[in-house]
């Protein structure tokens, strides 16, 4: 039977979907997380406890597990683990990314570099050296720009400024994030804010062609301060010829990066000058939203993203095209949530999927851009997009949150 | 056969589910057992841990089924959602 090795955070929402792609596929499966699993003594040969920062160590210890079983692919499931996951089978001497590409992903300022080297439309940018003068970075920027941390994910962290006031408070402001966050950088970019237009792109890179899945509008504005994702819709209402430069500037942006195969997940701001790449990431859509997708008679995507991996053939990949689509729900105010309401009313909303609420009664929630977890997720499918936004909205209408 | 099973799995979770998981402060229930079919319920810092479906699926699971093959199937009932102080929370990653 085929081993696959899947590397899952204790914190990522990723692990049911793998996990059930892998029992519908018939693939074992071996979980590897940062933390020790309660079960590890107990069953070695499917747990593991990896350290994802130290490539090396994480390389050789999955080497020894499958010298005494084979593994045959390995995927990491979300930002934390792209890089080690490409590592890890670059040891084993598996299919992967070159490991510097999936890193160039993790690192903003790298990413915007390799990709303006190679001419792919994308915002002008500046580092920013968080120990240096902020007050001269400030007076230099254009505005209005948009701060943000150079590894963090899901807008955490991302900040617009106006002003050189603003500038160095939403620098500071990152940096408390990034203490907050145990990441030691001291860096940060600064880049033109550009007016327009948010789309999500989610694909699949196959020997370096990409095979795009899936496009979403992002309906709500995102101009800041904060940039909170909410709604995914999909299929695009944007004109083909625009729907055609996006993917065709994604497949640009990948190539540059040297990615050739796995999922990627970008984002793009369309404006009248094209697309401009904001990121790609070496990974798939985050959170719980890839339920919105599916393929062929009931396939979902963590079964074409282990396929893929284990060198399974796949045959044409060809998405359920009516539309779907998913709302982050936005979390209205920081403290603690001490029960939600109207889950059922919500539900009821016709063609309205199923509502999640994935934040657990007590916790603290923190918004944006502190924030760094979702209150829950809307899924909603019907005839047309706007029906899907729609229902969505409607949905998160009937919602109430106690918060205090 | 499927109150020999029950027994049986009640045992393997007092034995060694149980103490392996209240590790984290978690512990599980046996809900029932339906032919081959074993349904449980996690509960505190099982109880919505993002962690939980490796602990079951990789842990508890494979382990019901190498002790006492004939369980074909483990199924969560667990209202996760309800979880109140799970050992990991999810996050943006």
């Amino acid at each position: 039977m085929e081993r696959v090795l899947l590397l899952l955070p204790t914190t990522t929402y990723r692990t049911q979907a793998f996990l059930d792609a892998a029992r519908r596929l018939g693939v074992q499966v071996v979980c590897a997380s940062e933390q020790p699993s309660t079960f590890e003594t107990l069953a070695p040969d499917g747990l593991l406890t990896l350290d994802f920062h130290d490539l090396d160590a994480a390389g050789d210890q999955v080497r020894r597990v499958a010298i005494r079983r084979p593994i045959h692919a390995v995927v990491g499931v979300d930002d934390l683990t792209s890089v080690a996951a490409a590592a890890i089978a670059d040891r084993l001497g598996l299919p992967a990314n070159p490991v510097a590409a999936v890193a160039a992903t993790r690192n903003k300022r790298i990413m915007r570099e390799q990709l303006g080297k190679a001419g792919v439309p994308i915002p002008r940018f500046q580092s920013v050296d968080l120990a240096g003068d902020l007050d001269l970075a400030a007076r230099r920027a254009e505005y209005p720009c948009v701060l943000k941390p150079l590894s963090l994910s899901a807008s955490r962290g991302v900040i617009r400024a106006d002003t050189p006031g603003e500038f160095v408070m939403a620098a500071r402001r990152i940096e408390g994030i990034l203490r907050q966050a145990g990441d030691p950088s001291q860096e940060l970019l600064a880049e033109e804010f550009l007016t327009g237009f948010e789309v999500a792109l989610e694909g699949l890179l196959i020997r370096g062609s990409l095979e795009v899945l899936a496009l979403f509008d992002k309906p709500d504005p995102l101009d800041g301060p904060f940039f909170e994702e909410t709604i995914y819709v999909t299929p695009s209402r944007l004109p083909p010829v625009v729907q055609e430069q996006i993917s065709a500037v994604t497949a640009r942006a990948t190539t540059a990066l040297g990615l050739r195969d796995g999922p990627i997940h970008a984002e793009l701001r369309v404006n009248e000058g094209g697309p401009w790449v904001l990121e790609v990431a070496a990974r798939s859509i985050g959170g719980l939203c890839s339920r919105v997708l599916r393929f062929g008679p009931g396939i979902m995507l963590e079964e074409l993203i282990l396929s893929h991996a284990l060198g399974r053939p796949l045959s044409a990949i060809e998405r359920d095209r009516r539309p779907a689509g998913v709302m982050m729900i936005p979390i209205p105010r920081p403290g603690r949530l001490r029960g939600v309401e109207g889950q059922a009313a919500a539900r009821s909303v016709s063609f309205v999927e199923d509502v999640v609420v994935s934040a657990h009664l007590n916790q603290e929630l923190v918004p944006l851009p502190e924030g760094w977890q979702y209150l829950g997720f809307i899924f909603a499918r019907a005839d047309t997009p706007a029906a899907v936004e729609d229902a969505l909205r409607e949905a998160h209408r009937r919602l109430h949150f106690e918060i205090d | 056969m499927s109150t020999d099973l029950k027994t049986r799995v009640q045992e393997l979770i007092d034995t060694m589910i149980n103490p392996a998981v209240a590790g984290h402060g978690g512990y599980v229930d046996l809900v029932d057992v339906r032919d081959t079919t074993v349904y449980l319920q996690m509960g505190g810092g099982c109880q919505g841990c993002g962690a939980a479906d490796i602990t079951l699926k990789a842990g508890i699971e494979r382990l019901i089924k190498e002790e006492i093959p004939e369980v074909a199937e483990v199924l969560d009932t667990t209202d996760h959602a309800s979880g109140a102080n799970p050992y990991y929370t999810a996050g943006k990653a």
